[in-house]
């Protein structure tokens, strides 16, 4: 790739860096491999920058992230590095800190795919459409993936509703 | 709203979150070393062809051995070549320039129209259970590719088969992958029933196991992986939807066999070629178990 091209590239990453590695943290829920899930996108992305740079590069960036994290959550799910996750006993609530924990513990909770529809809908407000093309599956799956997860994310915050806990929290 | 709440714990948690300043640097850094490696790689053989020495192929495509490096060799890489004493001497080379660059480039990061869909990539279909249509639905993300068929060709539908191909560095975490369903994680070789059987199809080897793929529901996705030579395999698996449609586990180990066995390279790589199945599944009985835990 000539200098031209690098520099295509480097302003990408500058412009759009950061908010790729919240999706990659958002995916897959560590600091660390969020870092090494974006660096893999982006060589990736770098390799193909003569064909991606003419398109919106991001929309491919973030593809490959999300499925390299459903990927190596596959392979971690089965390896059993990380252990079969159950949901957190509901704890005291007594700051802000615990309720975003308990949130955020379930969302890691959930079955890679459905995390990432999560992330792709509400982060990244991305429609069904947009979410299935980038998963490779189809609306529908997407439709009742982000269902499920809706439900399991209301369950594992208990029965009082979340809007409701954040207002007493923030109050 | 659930939705909101969501949104607003998830910019909590990633308010933190900055790119590295080098980040640039180290992905530019890692790319070249990685194609600077091929490009070694590819001149190898290159080199040896136009100087006359004999390599074996075997040796080339072993890549480790035909090539030396050490501080001596920094940013150049060495041919191994038999001196008059018939040891090996190294032999420094320039590598050739890297290759331009297509001036017209795809705008679309899938295959495109495939027709029946049993092309794509480098690799070619030869068999499909009967009553399925490509879905109209591919990715290509360079080292690994994937498309699908279903019942109904329709684009939104779900799959019944789907087959992705891994090469290059996708090739080394598909097999990693398929190290950690042989072994437990105690290294010791997984023989239990409810883990996969290596199995032989044709003159290549595969490994069928159902894989649980993070879905809720459902009994898992029968798999097999298909080793096509040094460089690629094959991910050949069956929606559990379409498990259902078939019966029994033999139906769905007979197919899957006969997919595997019709699945060959395009572009003649070597150790990937084999015969198509006949429609009647007459063949899938040369598909034979072997011995579990290699």
């Amino acid at each position: 790739m000539s200098g031209p091209e690098d520099d295509g590239f480097a302003a990408f990453v500058a412009a759009r860096g950061t908010s790729l590695l919240r999706v990659a943290y958002l995916a897959c829920g560590d600091d660390r491999e969020a870092e090494d899930l974006l660096q893999t996108a982006l060589e990736r992305t770098y390799r193909k920058w003569d064909r991606v740079r003419y398109d919106n590069p991001e929309p491919y960036v973030r593809r490959v992230i999300v499925n390299t994290a459903i990927s190596r959550a596959r392979r971690r799910a089965i390896l059993r590095i990380i252990p079969t996750h159950t949901p957190p006993e509901l704890p005291v609530r007594e700051t802000d800190v615990d309720l975003r924990h308990v949130l955020m513990d379930a969302l890691r909770a959930l079955p890679p795919r459905q995390r990432a529809v999560v992330v792709l809908r509400y982060w990244e407000d991305l429609g069904e459409t947009q979410t299935a093309e980038i998963l490779g599956c189809s609306a529908g799956t997407v439709k009742s993936q982000a269902s499920k997860a809706l439900t399991k994310l209301r369950s594992a915050i208990g029965a009082q509703s979340v809007e409701g806990l954040i207002r007493n929290v923030h109050a | 709203m659930l939705e909101d709440d969501l949104r607003q714990v998830m910019a909590d948690e990633t308010a933190h979150l900055r790119a590295a300043p080098d980040l640039v640097d180290r992905v530019i850094r890692s790319s070249r070393r990685r194609r600077t490696v091929r490009t070694r790689y590819v001149a190898v053989a290159a080199a040896a062809a136009v100087v006359g020495i004999t390599v074996p192929a075997g040796l080339i495509l072993a890549s480790g051995p035909a090539v030396v490096s050490g501080p001596a060799a920094e940013g150049v890489a060495a041919v191994v070549s038999p001196d008059s004493t018939g040891s090996a001497v190294p032999q420094p080379f320039e590598p050739p320039p890297l290759p331009t660059p297509s001036p017209t480039p795809s705008p679309t990061l899938d295959f495109g129209d495939l027709s029946d869909g049993k092309a794509f990539g480098r690799v070619k279909v030869g068999y499909l259970p009967d009553g399925l249509q490509w879905s109209h639905r591919s990715s290509d993300w360079g080292d690994a590719y994937t498309t699908s068929w279903n019942y109904d060709g329709d684009k939104n539908g779900f799959y019944c088969v789907q087959i992705f191909v891994h090469e290059g560095q996708a090739l080394q975490e598909a097999r990693e992958r398929v190290q950690s369903y042989r072994f437990d994680s105690k290294g010791r070789s997984s023989r239990d029933d409810s883990k996969g059987e290596e199995v032989t199809i044709g003159d290549r080897t595969g490994y069928l196991i159902t894989q649980w793929v993070g879905e809720d529901g459902g009994k898992g996705t029968p798999t097999m992986f298909l080793d096509m030579g040094p460089e690629r395999m094959a991910e050949i698996m069956l929606s559990p939807v379409f498990v259902k449609d078939l019966g029994t586990r033999e139906a769905v180990e007979r197919e899957l066999k006969k997919i595997a066995q019709g699945l060959t390279a395009t572009d003649g790589d070597p150790g990937t070629t084999s015969e198509a199945p006949a429609a009647d599944g007459g063949d899938a009985g040369k598909a034979t178990e072997a011995p579990a835990g290699g």
